[in-house]
């Protein structure tokens, strides 16, 4: 049985030397060529390919945006000339990666160990996605890939098994947990108000009494949020 | 030596201060009728002149015992000690040259030195030789902080010398390996391309060498290197990378700082082209008008890439740099819209002589 591996790289010299490297390799098919991170994005939900060499650095989406968006966690290969920020990444979770430029030896070692973990669990590379701090979320709707910067945004909101993510008076649905996004927004920036809600500190205008008791956050936009008592606290400790 | 010994200017003034304060003595000594005004100049104004000398020595007291490491009672001591020493000193000194004008018995030359008079010239030479004591204390800490601020500022000034050497130095890791692994593919597909990228790469990191050692260079050789760098990016990217140079033929010979244009290209590809999937166009302009020299790097930007600037740290850096180079004379500035990115530089112009 052959495998079959997606080339992912924005350079072209950069894919030729893949595709040599991988002429002695038999075994292994070459279902596709990916210039960039989107393309990246869509070739991997339709190919659905063994094994994927994954640059990091791209146009649209980079590396770990396209396995997040993608939700792949196994038979990945990553491919980088130069990223201290993600070497220590990938070393803390024992992740397999090829530094440029790498020789053919290196190449088929990374192979056949990509080979033999690919019916092992694939803890590593979710963990990985997971803690990594995001500079904008995605959201793939329909084939299309949706790209919001953490600046843009006001608030994102629960909805059963979706968050809603709201920016600019547009709103978007995502399948992701509130409490998973949570762990990759940088919390001097956005902050859980409420078992529902987690606001952008600066899309912030103020908070309104509505009774004794509860208090609301009214955000520039003029939505109004509801906030819990921890909540509350959570926002004090972040102001003062 | 003394500080004082090595400023005529100062060394004037303070004998003089010293000669009026023996006018002084010798008013005293006539209204105390222990010398007529000749003799009683005669003797007060060397004398005092000659205590001004000696005053001179706690200078050395002082900065052999600094303020620093100083108890109370050894100050009391010391400073007690040197001011009786000193007096004594002067006083046998004066009783000495006294004596001597006496036996020459012409009539204005020597006073006649009452127990009194010689208690008071011991009791004034102290006090006057405590009060130097003290004024040096005061001269040399006020010279300490001089000194520590002047320390300062040199090691503030050393330290942007420094700063500004690791940044020329630094080679972009980034863009060594990505050109490595370019050539590494080249050389199976093209080999003749892999050799012209190698001699790009060597040409490039030797002209940046040879320059980087330089004060200032001429624009000429600036843009030389940023083609080099371009050259090899152009391996790199292929057709994403295309460039548009604009650059007036009068503003080649002007005088410029080396290596400011160059990480500003870097910048225009690593936050611009390399984001954008279907490439785009760097344009490069400099002129001259007026005297000055604009130069403007533009590139297009990937819409929605967060943060859209970066932290611009390497931009403030390089307005720091042209402000320690030019002071007001200066500007960069830079401005980011949804799809753009430029920079602008305008330096005074100066005709470059630089040999190389």
């Amino acid at each position: 049985m052959s495998l079959r591996l997606l080339i992912v790289d924005d350079e072209s010299l950069a894919r030729a030397l893949v595709r040599e490297y991988l002429a002695s390799h038999s075994d292994i098919q070459i279902v596709g060529e990916s210039t960039n991170g989107e393309a990246a994005a869509d070739d991997i939900v339709r190919l659905q390919p063994d094994l994927i060499l994954l640059d990091i650095h791209m146009p649209k989406l980079n590396g770990l945006e396209v396995l997040e968006i993608t939700g792949r966690t196994e038979g990945v290969i990553f491919t980088t000339a130069y990223d201290q920020y993600a070497l220590k990444a990938f070393e803390l979770h024992a992740v397999d990666y090829l530094l440029k430029p790498f020789s053919q030896a290196r190449f088929d070692e990374a192979i056949t160990r990509a080979k033999k973990r690919l019916d092992q669990d694939h803890q590593a590379l979710s963990a990985l996605v997971q803690e990594i701090k995001i500079e904008r979320i995605l959201v793939r709707d329909r084939g299309k890939t949706h790209i919001i910067p953490l600046a843009n945004i006001d608030y994102i909101e629960a909805e059963d098994d979706y968050i809603r993510i709201c920016w600019q008076g547009k709103s978007i649905l995502k399948t992701q947990s509130l409490s998973a996004l949570e762990t990759q927004l940088n919390n001097a920036e956005f902050i859980r108000i409420h078992r529902s809600y987690i606001v952008k500190l600066d899309a912030i205008k103020g908070l309104e009494r509505i009774n004794k008791d509860s208090q609301v956050v009214v955000l520039q936009s003029g939505v109004k949020l509801p906030v819990s008592r921890t909540g509350l606290e959570r926002l004090k400790a972040c102001i003062v | 030596m003394h500080p004082i010994l090595s400023q005529l200017r100062s060394l004037i003034w303070y004998v003089l201060a010293w000669v009026i304060a023996g006018v002084a003595l010798a008013w005293v000594l006539v209204v105390t009728d222990s010398a007529s005004w000749g003799a009683a100049l005669l003797f007060a104004v060397p004398a005092l002149t000659a205590l001004g000398f000696i005053s001179l020595s706690a200078y050395y007291v002082c900065r052999a015992y600094p303020l620093a490491n100083r108890q109370l009672q050894n100050m009391i001591f010391i400073f007690g000690s040197a001011s009786i020493l000193s007096a004594a000193a002067w006083v046998s000194l004066c009783l000495f040259v006294n004596t001597i004008g006496l036996y020459t018995e012409i009539n204005w030359v020597g006073i006649s030195m009452a127990p009194q008079l010689i208690t008071s010239l011991f009791c004034l030479a102290s006090l006057l030789y405590l009060v130097s004591l003290l004024a040096h204390d005061v001269l040399l800490a006020l010279e300490n902080i001089r000194d520590a601020e002047l320390k300062k500022t040199a090691a503030q000034l050393f330290a942007r010398d420094a700063e500004l050497q690791v940044l020329r130095s630094q080679i972009n890791p980034h863009f060594l390996f990505n050109s490595l692994n370019s050539i590494s593919a080249l050389t199976s597909i093209d080999s003749s391309a892999a050799r012209a990228m190698v001699i790009d790469l060597s040409d490039f990191f030797r002209k940046s060498v040879a320059i980087s050692c330089q004060t200032h260079i001429k624009l000429a050789q600036e843009l030389e290197l940023c083609e080099h760098y371009l050259a090899i990016e152009k391996n790199r990217f292929g057709d994403r990378l295309q460039t548009i140079m604009n650059i007036e033929a009068e503003s080649l010979t002007a005088k410029v700082p080396p290596m400011f244009l160059q990480p500003l290209l870097e910048n225009a590809i690593k936050h611009g082209i390399s984001n954008m999937s279907e490439g785009g166009t760097i344009n490069i302009m400099s002129k001259l008008h007026d005297e000055w020299i604009y130069i403007v790097i533009s590139n297009p930007v990937e819409f929605n890439v967060s943060p859209a600037v970066g932290t611009a740290t390497g931009l403030r850096n390089l307005r720091e740099r042209f402000e320690n180079l030019y002071g007001e004379r200066a500007r960069v500035s830079w401005q980011a819209t949804q799809e753009n990115f430029s920079v602008e530089v305008i330096i005074p112009f100066e005709p470059a002589n630089t040999l190389l």
